[in-house]
């Protein structure tokens, strides 16, 4: 007897909070096609026809495709610096013994505790004095600096289960280091690097306070940005508000879908490795 | 000789390009801000004064708003840690042990992440100024009815609330990895001796997955300290000061009409160090408690 009541309980629990999970986007979605009266008369019922003109409105007021592109730079911009940086800095460090290696590779990883609030003064600063402040661009080259030891941790720890042989017979037919790293090396990083991919696209794609700080003019905002400033001025037309939220959420949310498996593969062994 | 050489150049030639950009948005602005926290710099002016520890006397103990801040982040970072790492772990052992609908619920309990903290949580101010207060009409739901945003002592309830909710989705991935390690005869040699689901939970699953408690008990750590964006959607940090953070205490010291960067930045370093310390306890005695299980 106990251990059906113990499934059912289970069940209950896990429905539970299932729900509790599932609400919040539950209401934002069926309210995002309310007119703005039908928010305020019925917040809990359905909507009498499901229009999409707070979807259209939303997307032209909040200069969607604008922002949009915007975003797109500095994910692009970020995981390609991120990518390529480290995935030649993990590699190299993974395969050279030493003390300068080591102590390079704990220079990296140190970092990981420090706040980002710690830095986020003087670290304006600088990319104002690089001119790298105010540009999509210029926050993706700033992002890449600073997700390069996440990277490179993933990338140190993977390289360990290739054979070393690969390398040595690359040499042996004559392929320089540098080309045997991309020829060779860099296709069976694939795996680890789509997991790199996939986490920083996460980060960049949402990222808040950084941008904040570097982008100070709304032409060149990120969608999350565009989204801040458009909730502070719309505040009390929420069927418009909303529209914007899942509006802006689709993309990553489809991208997710398609690389779901790297996500939970990189977040389990980037865990378990370390 | 000449070989050593030629091997830490081409170490050197391969790391470049990561130390390059590491060093220029990490230790440079790390090492600035050290400095800085050391004077009374504003930002602004070429010149400052060297003020010596002044800085970190003053915000320890002269600053009341940042004593409130660090208590808040003390009680959210303590309750948001234990609430966070139960309900993962509850989620995990509960889908671990279906047969059924296991990637539907990991995808329900993940989906949070995805989505940007900023957009999600307009989301749960959305809940919680108008779906709730609709709700707590009927008469089932009358204990809903609360100042869920607005009355400091209730609205921390509803930063942890939103907090598990975008936490639990990356550490529950991480137990259920670590439970799926748990070999498969020592749980069947624990049922056919008669063990209860609490024995297997204290005497099988607990001590076997050790080490994803060591890593998620320092994830949630260091991710809480940290806490800004939730907030800074949710509450503002409001009502008044009610619900500030350290983080948005430093955030208001240097840019937002006070601009003392000086002082902002020893802030920024005894957040530090506050995260520093406490990490460093927490792995050092978790993975001790590791080797003898």
């Amino acid at each position: 007897m106990s251990r059906r009541l113990y499934s059912a309980l289970a069940w209950l629990v896990l429905a539970l909070l299932a729900v509790y999970f599932l609400f919040p986007i539950y209401m934002a979605i069926v309210n995002s096609f309310k007119t703005e009266g039908e928010v305020y008369s019925s917040v809990l019922g359905l909507p009498a026809t499901f229009r999409f003109d707070n979807y259209m409105e939303a997307f032209k007021k909040a200069n969607m495709l604008h922002s949009g592109l915007n975003t797109i730079i500095v994910t692009v911009t970020g995981i390609v610096g991120i990518v390529v940086c480290s995935s030649l800095a993990g590699y190299k460090l993974s395969r050279t013994r030493g003390r300068l290696s080591n102590w390079i590779f704990m220079l990296f990883v140190a970092s990981m505790l420090i706040p980002f609030q710690t830095i986020m003064v003087t670290l304006t600063k600088m990319a104002r004095n690089l001119g790298l402040q105010g540009s999509p661009f210029g926050l993706g080259v700033v992002c890449a600096g600073l997700g390069v030891s996440m990277a490179i941790f993933l990338y140190h720890g993977f390289v360990k289960g290739i054979p070393r042989e690969l390398d040595e017979s690359a040499s042996m037919d004559g392929c320089g280091e540098w080309k045997g790293f991309f020829l060779i090396i860099f296709p069976l990083l694939v795996p680890i690097t789509f997991t790199i991919i996939v986490l920083n696209l996460l980060w960049l794609w949402n990222d808040f306070l950084l941008p904040v700080l570097l982008l100070n003019d709304y032409r060149k905002y990120t969608l999350v940005l565009t989204i801040n400033m458009f909730f502070g001025k719309y505040s009390r037309d929420w069927a418009l508000i909303l529209a914007s939220l899942i509006l802006s959420s689709i993309p990553i949310v489809v991208i997710f879908a398609f690389f779901q498996r790297w996500v939970i593969q990189g977040i389990t062994d980037g865990a378990v490795k370390g | 000789m000449t070989r050593r050489y030629k091997a830490a150049f081409s170490l050197l030639l391969f790391v470049l390009p990561a130390l390059v950009l590491y060093l220029i948005f990490l230790i440079i602005p790390m090492l600035q801000g050290s400095y800085y926290s050391f004077t009374d710099w504003n930002g602004l002016n070429k010149t400052y004064d060297f003020v010596g520890i002044r800085n970190f006397v003053e915000a320890l103990r002269d600053d009341r708003n940042f004593r409130t801040a660090i208590w808040f982040t003390a009680k959210y970072v303590f309750f948001a840690v234990v609430f966070q790492n139960v309900v993962a772990l509850l989620l995990a052992m509960l889908i671990e042990s279906r047969k059924r609908a296991k990637g539907l619920f990991r995808t329900i309990f993940f989906m949070p992440n995805m989505l940007s903290v900023i957009i999600s949580t307009f989301m749960w101010v959305f809940v919680f100024s108008k779906v709730l207060p609709a709700l707590s009409e009927h008469a089932a739901f009358k204990f809903l009815d609360l100042s869920w945003l607005g009355d400091p002592s209730v609205s921390f309830w509803s930063i942890l609330l939103v907090s598990l909710w975008g936490g639990v989705g990356t550490l529950m991935l991480i137990y259920m990895s670590a439970i799926q390690g748990i070999p498969q005869h020592l749980k069947e040699a624990a049922i056919i001796d008669g063990a209860t689901p609490f024995h297997m939970l204290r005497y099988i699953t607990l001590p076997l997955i050790a080490h994803a408690l060591t890593i998620c008990i320092f994830l949630t750590l260091n991710s809480s300290f940290k806490v800004y964006d939730l907030i800074y959607a949710l509450t503002g940090g409001g009502p008044g000061r009610g619900t500030q953070p350290i983080t948005m205490n430093i955030f208001e010291e240097a840019f937002q009409g006070n601009n003392r960067y000086g002082y902002a930045s020893a802030k920024a370093i005894i957040l530090f160090l506050i995260i520093f310390v406490i990490t460093m306890i927490q792995v050092t005695v978790m993975k001790k408690r590791e080797v003898e299980a």
